[in-house]
């Protein structure tokens, strides 16, 4: 069974990890500068050369993907990997088709953006892969429950730990609504038709991309949170009721709530209202995680004056908060009037992004990076830069888009004296082109901030490298004098 | 189960464990659920099930819950024209016919409309008022419908459209003719003349239409240009007019007063690259490039009505 493993008697497979963890990262650089790149063309619409490969249009599903698949997957990759064996005392299990998920998950990623630069896609919000790819997905997919439930089937632990059922949810979650969204008839290798016609292919759309946000970006990485926040913290969850109580409430609610992102078109009423009151009844399961990972630290708050790990675990847990409050408030009829086709929806999209998702990431793997290697952090103060950065580029992105967003809402709906619009399209345009400029910098901050957390992790592995060597050189002296 | 705790917390702590632990040190306190969190869960679904009283909600067979909201709409009888008002259900089509409903009977909208509907144009730009509503409606029909090519304030994009805040008028600046301009639209045309002219003769010619507007002194070429322009030879005062002064039933423009709409002119320094451009311009000519879309199927013959007038005053309307 054993492949290639550099020390076969290594209890883990960390090799798997590591491979995940420098490739999260490397997606993450590039994802996150086509995000800065096409935030700059929506300011300076110039930037797109006359280049159709360079336009927003084909750019957008690029950043997303690479950002969503790209860093958040490998990052679920790495942390589920990790996770899995260290909390079921177990190798992971069918290394082969655990590397088949890494080789096969990068070529997804990659193929599909390269593909959509050359303009094919199905158009379907992140959903674009054309359905030769979304095959390829859902194989190497499987694979990945394969190996996951195997090795939690081979666990020497009687019992299985909270993240691993936020992981087995968000797996299985994601395989059903991968391949429900993307049934479609193909007409060419490119090109197919989905199944479903009209508003129905409209709510299956947004039944997967509102649980592509639920299970991928949610569950999956409380997942990565119950473990980190506990052992970062050295104590333990606050709450095992809250984690029974919040997982259950939080899977079964997240699957109504799709309707929301079609409020006001031509969705039939009561799923538009079903969908609302779903939305507010997923509050307090999605605030149960923040509850559990913040009060985890209760008694030891003292850690985030001394541990910048920390301060990025915890300050994503308030941007978690933030974002599924006002995630909630959005999808009210009322609101949704106003907010929608908006800006503030991409400035929401984002505080979940780059608050919680990035933030959280980075903080697991601040934990993880030095236990993989066998080390310590390079640096501890270019942590506490690297958070700064990234705090300071996501609330000039947030603030940036509420104005623009609200703002535009605003526009679109006043009137003159008259009782004739005061406002005509073009005009919220304009106003929007200085948010969108702050927008724009908001990236260059957080980016910023993943370059120096890229040199403090190319650091540490090169002083893990220079410390193994030594001590390697050290053992043969001993020897050679025994 | 908390009873068989393998790794007993301080004896502070008041909370147990749950008596698992993985990977060495990862436990869980049974802490009972925050009561404040479990009101507000509560306070959540009691929030949610008022909603679904209030908006349609649970489909049940064939049908759905109503909910107990209401929208109230006039419907007109399209036969009779009487006006009906009507009570339902609350219903997002309902709801949008009483929005558009309530924004067209806006009674100083209404007002005003029928002023001006029932007035001529010299009497809409002899009324303040009236020409106060023209420039709030025209504003927004302009900025929706003209500004993705004329520019926002209809300064045009120089060499592609028109510039319409000037008095220089290509198919003619009366209100009557900028309505005709609407609701038509416009096609102009002028014939490749490469295709009769020499080079020398093109030179000839664009040396003559530069005299024309003094961008080059009067010279022997432009002698010979006039003989073609005003000749059979190249025929050019068949639309442009045997002065140069443009005809706006074809669409020709005016030569002679340093207005130009197509041919980047101002932008040359030397009277040879005017020429240059000029000569170029004549011998390809224009053809199914300048083309203005008819809005008679787009816009209401009143926001024909009103663009028009808003158009007139944007620049140098002609009387």
């Amino acid at each position: 069974m054993v492949q290639s493993s550099a020390l076969p008697a290594e209890q883990y497979n960390y090799d798997i990890v590591r491979k995940f963890t420098i490739m999260a990262m490397v997606w993450a650089v590039i994802g996150m500068m086509v995000g800065v790149y096409i935030a700059s063309e929506l300011a300076w619409p110039g930037l797109n050369l006359d280049n159709p490969a360079l336009t927003f249009g084909r750019l957008r599903p690029v950043h997303t993907t690479l950002v969503i698949f790209g860093f958040g997957g490998c990052a679920l990759f790495a942390t589920s990997y990790y996770i899995v064996q260290r909390t079921c005392q177990a190798r992971l299990a069918f290394p082969w088709l655990a590397e088949f998920t890494f080789w096969g998950w990068q070529a997804g990623v990659g193929l599909g953006a390269l593909s959509y630069m050359a303009g094919i896609t199905q158009g379907r919000e992140y959903a674009e892969f054309a359905w030769p790819l979304d095959i390829a997905i859902t194989v190497v997919w499987v694979s990945y429950l394969a190996v996951y439930v195997e090795t939690l089937r081979r666990r020497n632990q009687p019992h299985i730990y909270v993240a691993n059922w936020f992981f087995l949810a968000y797996i299985l979650a994601v395989a059903l609504l991968h391949i429900f969204n993307n049934l479609a008839v193909p007409v060419s290798w490119t090109e197919s038709y989905s199944l479903f016609a009209g508003v129905q292919d409209a709510m299956v759309q947004w039944w997967y991309g509102h649980n592509a946000v639920g299970f991928f970006l949610t569950a999956a990485f409380l997942g990565m949170m119950y473990y980190f926040v506990p052992k970062q913290a050295g104590r333990p969850i606050y709450s095992y009721r809250l984690s029974i109580i919040h997982f259950w409430a939080l899977i079964f609610l997240y699957m109504w709530a799709g309707g929301h992102h079609l409020h006001w078109t031509s969705l039939p009423d009561w799923v538009s209202t079903l969908a609302a009151t779903f939305s507010i009844l997923l509050l307090m399961p999605s605030w149960g995680g923040m509850i559990n990972g913040i009060m985890t630290l209760s008694g030891a708050w003292d850690k985030l004056r001394s541990d910048p790990v920390m301060l990025f675990l915890i300050t994503s847990l308030s941007f978690y908060g933030m974002s599924t409050f006002e995630g909630p408030l959005m999808s009210l009829k009322s609101v949704n009037a106003l907010s929608h086709y908006t800006d503030w929806t991409v400035g929401h999209v984002h505080s979940g992004a780059l608050g919680w998702v990035a933030l959280i990431s980075f903080g697991s793997f601040y934990h993880l990076i030095p236990r993989l290697w066998d080390t310590r952090m390079y640096s501890q103060n270019l942590i506490y830069v690297h958070f700064w950065l990234a705090t300071i580029g996501i609330v000039l992105y947030i603030t940036s888009m509420w104005v623009a967003g609200i703002g535009q809402g605003l526009m679109l709906r006043s009137f003159d004296d008259y009782g004739n619009l005061a406002y005509t399209f073009i005009e919220t345009v304009e106003f929007m082109h200085t948010p969108y400029i702050w927008r724009a910098l908001g990236g260059v901050f957080f980016v910023t901030g993943v370059l120096v957390m890229v040199y403090n992790f190319v650091m540490t592995v090169r002083s893990a490298r220079r410390e193994q060597a030594a001590l390697d050189a050290k053992l043969a002296a001993k020897m050679a004098k025994a | 189960m908390s009873d068989k705790t393998q790794n007993p917390q301080p004896r502070t702590e008041a909370v147990q464990t749950t008596g698992h632990a993985w990977d060495g040190d990862l436990q869980e306190y049974n802490n009972p659920l925050p009561r404040w969190w479990l009101w507000c869960f509560y306070g959540t679904a009691v929030f949610s099930i008022l909603y679904w009283f209030v908006y349609p909600s649970w489909p049940v067979g064939d049908t759905w819950i109503k909910g107990f909201g209401t929208v109230t709409y006039t419907v007109t009888d399209r036969a009779t024209g009487v006006e009906e008002e009507r009570t339902d259900r609350w219903n997002t089509r309902y709801l949008l016919v009483e929005e558009m409903n309530r924004a067209a009977n806006d009674p100083r909208r209404r007002e005003m409309l029928e002023r001006v509907q029932a007035a001529d144009y010299e009497e809409i730009v002899a009324d303040p008022r009236m020409m106060e509503f023209v420039r709030s409606v025209g504003r927004g029909l302009f900025g929706d419908n003209c500004a993705g090519c004329h520019g926002r304030g209809g300064e045009g994009v120089a060499g592609l459209y028109p510039n319409l805040t000037n008095d220089d008028w290509l198919w003619g600046g009366r209100m009557e003719q900028i309505h005709e301009t609407l609701v038509l639209g416009r096609n102009g045309f002028m014939p490749a003349f490469g295709r009769v002219l020499n080079p020398t003769q093109l030179d000839e010619v664009a040396e003559y239409v530069l005299t024309l507007s003094g961008e080059a002194p009067p010279s022997e070429a432009a002698a010979r240009g006039q003989e073609i322009f005003q000749g059979r030879i190249g025929g050019c005062y068949h639309c442009h007019g045997m002065e140069g002064t443009g005809l706006p039933s074809q669409g020709a423009p005016n030569l002679t007063n340093r207005i130009w709409n197509i041919v980047d002119v101002p932008g040359q320094d030397t009277v040879q690259d005017k020429k240059a451009v000029v000569g170029a311009f004549v011998a390809q000519g224009v053809e199914n490039v300048r083309v203005m879309p008819g809005w008679q199927d787009r816009l209401s013959p009143i926001d024909v009505k009103l663009l028009a007038v808003y158009v007139h005053q944007l620049g140098g309307g002609a009387q």
